[in-house]
């Protein structure tokens, strides 16, 4: 026990498998559901871990993705009917940690996973050989190296690749027989691994420089596509940033004290209005940076102040502990952003009387 | 006594209808009493004539105004439609029996409750549920109180709801009504003990329908029938049941007394799916005819077939949508629903299939086809032989005295204005248009001042529909154009809008909306603190004002216009041309072209006077944008009002290096654009900016070059060529009161000499004997 606990203390961030252990565990017990072949939940229990909610039980699942539930729908829906998930949408809109969850969910791992770029090979998603057994015994099965991928498809399990379209163009198509045929030859070997029931894949890809890959349409008639929005409202913005902020703190063990929900408010909505170009009220227009300002920007803008004032400060969120972390945000573009956000401080954070310290504290370190 | 059965509906709702044909296969009743206009009970037989195809509407209007008038729409998947379809094919006595029109549309109805509703009432289009200004909560739910039913149980659509606890819940037919009844029940009574949130002329209303239904419906069963069927909105469906409950009798009665009478008219329709989802005032909720269309024709296989309709218009856009695709959002969707909890797809778990497999999450094809998609394009049919609405009518009278033949294949029309029947089919053509019907297409036009006019004509059989609309305008096309425009007037914000108005008026030949539209004109450029805007209606009028009278119209209220809106403009003028950036000074300089062009045309010396000096205001003004000043000089130059030396005064002074370079060139844009002659002719003008242009130092001159050249270029080749040989021939100095002398060509003189000859031909000469 004292084992399990010290490894699972030692290890920087646990899978999603792992720390939601408890929830899943008790959604199971409750779940009386009909279950697709191989799936640990119920499809709509699945979407229950997603989107939180409080089970007969009495236990209370915390809400993991917070946005629009139908989407979250669709893509179960899609999962549950054996077709493969494309997840896309802008950097930081929770894609990647979607496909986590859903692969816990369903098949209790999310490790199978293969990180696209632009150096990903076929082995990586099919399968590579041992060459020293290769050499000494000839072609033989175990001389086969499995990709996560074939792991996924011999025990039914969902295998998720990140950033499909960073993967070059030839590479993508290997996924085509594995999604159609829901088979994997090997020519060598005169055999192939047919896929057990409860396989599938879920991809996400980045809509915003779709350009670097684009799918092939061949490939992209094998995917449900999801997209995944920025947060509609600021309100469902600055709950996302709190709990994902709460969450990290405690996994990091930062010994400050949680932010103020003033706090995030700010800083969520610094981060919509240069993203949207128009302040809050929706008045006056305001410069667009060309740095993507995402929702998961925003939280590690708060986490890093959260360690600056627990770490320099006197571990209570402020002003000074945010802006370097904001301004570190917005100017992606040392010449350009920095004057929008020069613009921005002094059209429209200088304006709000509510804002003095922040307005200072950016003006300081500017 | 006769066995009685009330079967409440949902208006327009395929499930309820599907429902009530079970039903009344089982109760065969000999008499059906259908929420409808009893004024129109006459037309009910023509339900049953093979020619006859939904949506049709029914229009009841008054027989002294037509325009006052309502509509009641009814498609195939209609339970009101059903129901008369199930009465005629069984031979029994069918009757309306919602409170008549003749009442509803009577002077002095309205007002019976306190608070009348002048504005929206009478116009608009009608459905069996009465008028309501407001969505007030409790209002939404007598209009459709099984959607909301639905809605509150978590079902995004009233159809699927009532699969999904209507009908698959029901074990024997009549079952579902009586179910209805009772939920309806308990629904009024939540509505009644709350605070009620309509006027209490709705009130009287409802209560004076509902006492007359119950009347009629005691009447019936006096009669001799075995077995009558009532079929009602649900809402209504409880207050019917009371029928025969003590004392009612009296209640009623008195209810009905003494309410006033017109005489009214009915007519049955063609109308279309279009209609039904977007007509104002619709109350009963059809978001998608073609939805409730599939379910109702379909129901088994709506999924494959919504989808693969889909699949279809996308490919008609050229959007790629596979067959594998549509299997896949087939599966899609029916996982969704199971998901939801529902036993078949709803609407939305289609769409969302659909846009994740078919449109790969991209929301913007099926934008693309959501109107043929969801909405439809059916359109129905009435029997040659019925009687047709009032405009209808008209248009087939007025078609028939001008010889015209609405007709799809297209064809070109020229027309005389000069002939009486010419200048009245373009009227009539006009008109039309007025009311949405484009039937005719203007060709391109030579000018007013001609007697041709060109028309392109191609007929849509959708339009039909649009005459029907229009009973709710007025009796005839005249008179419902008329209101048209008088309603545009109304909600017009800008000047330039009614000037354009007043123009198709005088060629619709609309003499009474025009007096209308031309008082709102003068009424708004009274208060219109915005001069552009005037400005802007200028052109359009003055041009009326001067060739109108090609057409024989009276274009005498035009000129008053006119005269009241030059020294408006005038006066405001140079103030509305402060601070103007570069954008805003070509639009004010456009404007002051278009207005300088009109007052021109209509040769009146005094608007011109007044204009010109504001035009002078204009030019002595030096903060304003060098465009727009230049431009003034410029206009005034041509007129004479400025000699060549006053001009050439002004150009200096905008030229002096203390104004700046960039609005020097400005200044020479405005005062040069479009036409280089006044360099040409104008004296010492080419010489100052000969001077100013050499003296400009090199990084200046580099600056300048584009604005310049700019304004270089929308002179014509032969001016350019012209003043370059100007400049040329004199060396920088050029003096030009020998100048327009110099520039002649002799040998290209010569060679106009014998067209000239030709075109003057002198008596004699051997060119008039060539021609025959």
């Amino acid at each position: 026990m004292s084992q399990i606990n010290g490894t699972k203390t030692t290890q920087l961030r646990r899978a999603a498998e792992d720390a939601f252990a408890e929830e899943l565990e008790s959604l199971r017990g409750v779940d009386d559901r009909p279950r697709p072949p191989n799936w640990l939940l119920s499809p709509q229990a699945v979407v229950t871990y997603l989107m939180g909610g409080r089970l007969g039980s009495g236990f209370e699942v915390t809400p993991k993705y917070i946005g629009d539930r139908r989407l979250m729908e669709v893509a179960v829906a899609t999962l549950a009917t054996d077709r493969a998930l494309l997840l896309l949408g802008t950097p930081g809109t929770a894609k990647s940690w979607v496909s986590e969850h859903l692969a816990a969910a369903i098949c209790g791992t999310s490790r199978l996973i293969v990180q696209g770029t632009a150096g990903t090979s076929e082995e990586s998603i099919r399968y590579g050989w041992n060459y020293a057994l290769l050499l000494a015994k000839g072609p033989s099965r175990e001389a086969v190296v499995a990709s996560p991928i074939v792991r996924a498809m011999e025990e039914g399990k969902i295998a998720r690749v990140e950033e499909l379209t960073r993967i070059p163009s030839e590479t993508q198509d290997s996924f085509i027989t594995i999604l159609s045929e829901k088979t994997l030859p090997i020519p060598e070997l005169n055999e192939e691994i047919a896929a057990a029931r409860g396989f599938n894949l879920i991809a996400t890809a980045n809509n915003r420089d779709r350009g670097v890959n684009e799918l092939s349409s061949a490939l992209k008639r094998r995917f449900n596509t999801v997209v995944l929005p920025s947060p509609a409202t600021i309100e469902a913005e600055i709950a996302i940033v709190e709990t994902r902020v709460a969450a990290l703190g405690r996994a990091f063990e930062i010994p400050a004290e949680p932010p103020g929900a003033d706090q995030i408010r700010r800083v969520v909505t610094i981060f919509r209005e240069l993203r949207e170009g128009v302040t809050a009220d929706g008045k006056s227009k305001v410069k667009q940076p060309s740095s993507t300002l995402s929702t998961a920007e925003a939280i590690s803008v708060v986490g890093s102040g959260l360690a600056l004032a627990a770490h320099f400060g006197n571990g209570h969120l402020s002003a000074h502990d945010l802006v370097s972390g904001i301004s570190g945000a917005v100017i992606k573009d040392p010449v350009q952003d920095a004057i929008v956000w020069r613009e921005y401080l002094e059209t429209v954070v200088k304006e709000r009387s509510e804002w003095k310290d922040f307005y200072r504290a950016a003006r300081e370190s500017a | 006594m006769p066995e009685v059965r009330i079967f409440g509906i949902r208006h327009h709702g395929p499930g309820s209808a599907r429902s009530l044909r079970a039903a009344l296969d089982a109760f065969r009743p000999d008499c059906l009493l259908i929420e409808g206009p009893p004024d129109a009970d006459a037309l009910i037989p023509l339900v049953a004539d093979p020619a006859m195809t939904p949506p049709v509407a029914l229009l009841v209007y008054r027989a002294d105004r037509p325009q006052t008038c309502a509509f009641f729409p009814f498609a195939a998947f209609s339970p009101e439609w059903v129901a008369m379809r199930h009465g005629l094919d069984h031979g029994a006595t069918l009757r309306f029996i919602d409170l008549p029109h003749a009442i509803q549309l009577a002077d002095g109805f309205e007002t019976r409750g306190e608070a009348p509703e002048s504005e929206t009432a009478p116009a608009e289009l009608d459905t069996p549920e009465p008028a309501e200004a407001s969505e007030a909560p409790s209002v939404a739910v007598r209009r459709d109180p099984l959607g909301e039913l639905a809605e509150v149980a978590g079902f995004p659509d009233g159809e699927r709801w009532w699969d999904a606890f209507v009908e698959s819940r029901t074990g024997e037919d009549g079952d579902v009504f009586a179910a209805i009844q009772e939920a309806m029940t308990a629904l009024r009574e939540g509505a009644e003990t709350a605070p009620g949130q309509d006027a209490d002329g709705d009130a009287f209303r409802e209560e004076a329908r509902e006492a007359h239904m119950r009347t009629c419906l005691r009447k019936a069963a006096r009669e001799d029938f075995a077995r009558i069927a009532v079929i009602c909105g649900a809402w209504h469906a409880p207050a019917l049941a009371r029928h025969d409950a003590k004392g009612q009798v009296g209640l009623d009665a008195a209810t009905l007394k003494g309410l006033p009478r017109t005489k009214v008219a009915a007519a049955w329709a063609p109308w279309s799916y279009e209609r039904l989802a977007t007509a104002s005032g619709y109350r009963a909720g059809v978001l998608s005819p073609e939805w409730y269309d599939t379910l109702w024709n379909h129901e088994g296989r709506v999924a494959a077939r919504w989808l693969a309709r889909a699949a279809a218009l996308l490919r008609a856009e050229d959007l790629d949508a596979s067959p594998a695709s549509v299997i896949e959002a087939a599966r899609l969707a029916e996982a969704l629903a199971g998901f939801r909890g529902r036993a078949r797809p709803s609407l939305d778990d289609l769409h969302e299939a659909a846009q994740a497999t078919l449109c790969f999450a991209d929301p913007a094809p099926m934008a693309l086809i959501r109107r043929k998609l969801v909405i439809g394009e059916r359109l129905g049919a009435t029997p040659p032989d019925s009687p047709g609405t009032p405009v209808e009518a008209d248009f087939a009278a007025t078609c028939k005295s001008l010889r015209l033949k609405p007709e799809a294949v297209a064809g070109e029309l020229i027309l005389d204005l000069r002939k009486e029947n010419d200048l009245a089919r373009s009227h009539f053509l006009n008109r039309l248009h007025l009311i949405g019907i484009p039937w005719g297409r203007r060709q391109q036009a030579r000018g007013r001042g001609t007697f041709k006019e060109a028309w392109f004509l191609s007929w849509q059989p959708e339009w039909v529909v649009d005459l029907v609309a229009a009973s709710a305008d007025g009796g005839t096309v005249a008179e419902a154009a008329g209101s048209r425009v008088r309603r545009r007037a109304r909600e017009a914000t800008r000047v330039a809008e009614l000037s354009g108005l007043i123009g198709t008026l005088l060629d619709a030949d609309l003499a009474g909306a025009t007096d209308d539209v031309i008082r709102a004109l003068n009424d708004r450029a009274a208060v219109s603190a915005d001069v552009f805007d005037l400005m802007e209606a200028l052109p359009p009028l003055a041009e009326l004002a001067r060739y109108g009278s090609v057409r024989s119209s009276d274009t005498e209220p035009v000129l008053g216009v006119v005269r009241g809106l030059v020294p408006r403009a005038a006066a405001g003028l140079t103030a509305a041309c402060q601070s103007l950036d570069d954008d805003a000074a070509s639009a004010a300089k456009a404007r002051i072209v278009g207005v300088h062009a009109a007052i021109s045309l209509l040769e009146e010396p005094d608007l011109k006077a007044v204009w010109q000096e504001a035009l002078h205001g204009l030019a002595d003004q030096s903060h304003v944008h060098g465009r727009v000043v230049g431009r003034a000089v410029r206009l005034l130059f041509d007129d004479r009002a400025l000699d060549a030396e006053q001009a050439g005064d002004r150009l200096r002074l905008a030229l002096s290096r203390a104004s700046g370079t960039v609005a020097a060139a400005a200044w020479i844009e405005g005062f040069l654009e479009e036409s280089g002659t006044v360099l040409i002719h104008g004296g010492t003008l080419l010489a100052v900016l000969d001077e100013w242009l050499a003296g400009l130092d090199g990084t200046l001159f580099a600056e300048l070059l584009p604005l310049l050249r700019r304004t270089f270029a929308t002179i014509s080749q032969g001016e350019r060529r012209a003043i370059g040989e100007a400049l040329n021939r004199h060396g920088t100095g050029v003096s030009d009161e020998e100048g327009s002398g110099r520039i002649l060509d002799a040998e290209r003189a010569a060679r106009v000499l014998p067209i000239l000859r030709l075109l003057l031909a002198p008596s004699g000469d051997e060119t008039t004997e060539d021609t025959p």
